[in-house]
């Protein structure tokens, strides 16, 4: 049997869990990040040591993983629209885990005009999003129409270490359901305010924006073939 | 009476709380309160009298968008909820930083 394959943008905080997740489960990985490992890094990094540092992050998690038996390579780069097909074409899913709100839109972006599963994680201070796509929902363009400019400062705000390891969690399987062609969570946001409090996420489902420019590049518009999605308990 | 749920990178707008009463009949009125009484929290959901592109507001479980927008009504049972994009962040300062362990 095929073995699934997806590309996770992102080796970090997010992108640790979630690619040790995703081996683990027997998926093939692509794992690409530009960054290197620093000191800063450590304590909510955890796929990383003292070792590690000055190391390039993709290598050195793609080397985690497939030292627990896991398949993957490391991708030492960053995501653009310009070798978005090199570095996805081959994935069932993509996984964004970056901290970067113009790759989260071009990893959406480039998911719908091919046809992709994809995931949108993200973690802030105690809580979370992670939105999953597919072909014929509506797109992550339609939720949020561009990238914040004057958002409330993402960097400044901080993340609490363990946050990310359960936001990274929680985007894995939803990436292994995705993969799977289980698509009860396709076009809908999980917003988890506060893990400190509660660990259930608010699930919004949001339809196609009419004029998303995302979905008019789509194989399959969301507006002319609405998905049909199931409920999920 | 209806309440806003804060997203946590503007509760420092609110004092930190998490949930406010506002006494309004429209999310553009709950809007005006929350900034009459935590001023600037306008400025950080509303441009040029629209919602920012990057922020979704629900009343319950129903995007606004889908809705009547700004002049959405809400009832004294409501829950406006205000979900912004994030993208990440970097650490906290109360950290359990390695370097000062």
């Amino acid at each position: 049997m095929t073995a699934l394959r997806a590309t996770v943008v992102g080796a970090g905080g997010l992108g640790g869990p979630l690619a040790l997740a995703l081996g683990r489960a027997g998926l093939e990985l692509a794992i690409v990040d530009h960054d290197q490992v620093e000191l800063s890094n450590l304590h909510r990094q955890i796929q990383f040591t003292s070792v590690d540092l000055g190391q390039p992050k993709a290598m050195r998690l793609a080397g985690v993983v497939v030292a627990r038996g896991g398949v993957a390579r490391g991708l030492v780069t960053r995501w653009t629209p310009a070798n978005a097909d090199e570095l996805g074409g081959d994935a069932d899913v993509v996984i964004d885990a970056s901290d970067d709100p113009v790759t989260k839109f071009a990893v959406a972006d480039w998911a719908v005009a091919r046809g992709r599963c994809y995931v949108i994680a993200s973690a802030l201070r105690y809580g979370g999003n992670v939105m999953a796509g597919a072909p014929g929902a509506a797109c992550f363009r339609c939720l949020f129409e561009d990238p914040a400019v004057d958002a409330p400062s993402c960097a400044d705000a901080g993340v609490l270490g363990p946050v990310v390891g359960a936001i990274g969690g929680v985007a894995a399987a939803v990436a292994i359901a995705l993969a799977r062609g289980d698509r009860a969570l396709a076009g809908a946001l999980l917003a988890f305010e506060d893990l400190r409090r509660s660990p259930d996420p608010r699930i919004v489902r949001f339809a196609p924006r009419p004029g998303c420019p995302a979905c008019a590049a789509a194989p399959i518009s969301p507006t002319a073939a609405p998905v049909r999605v199931a409920e999920v308990p | 009476m209806p309440s806003v749920r804060v997203p946590t990178v503007l509760r420092p707008l609110t004092g930190g709380a998490s949930d406010v009463d506002v006494p309004a009949t429209t999310v553009r009125d709950a809007l005006a309160d929350l900034d009459r009484r935590h001023p600037g929290f306008a400025a950080k959901v509303l441009a040029n009298g629209e919602v920012k592109p990057f922020i979704r507001i629900f009343v319950g479980e129903n995007d606004i968008g889908e809705l009547s927008g700004l002049d959405t009504p809400i009832g004294a049972r409501d829950e406006v909820s205000i979900v912004p994009a994030i993208a990440g962040g970097r650490d906290l300062p109360d950290r359990m930083d390695p370097a000062r362990a």
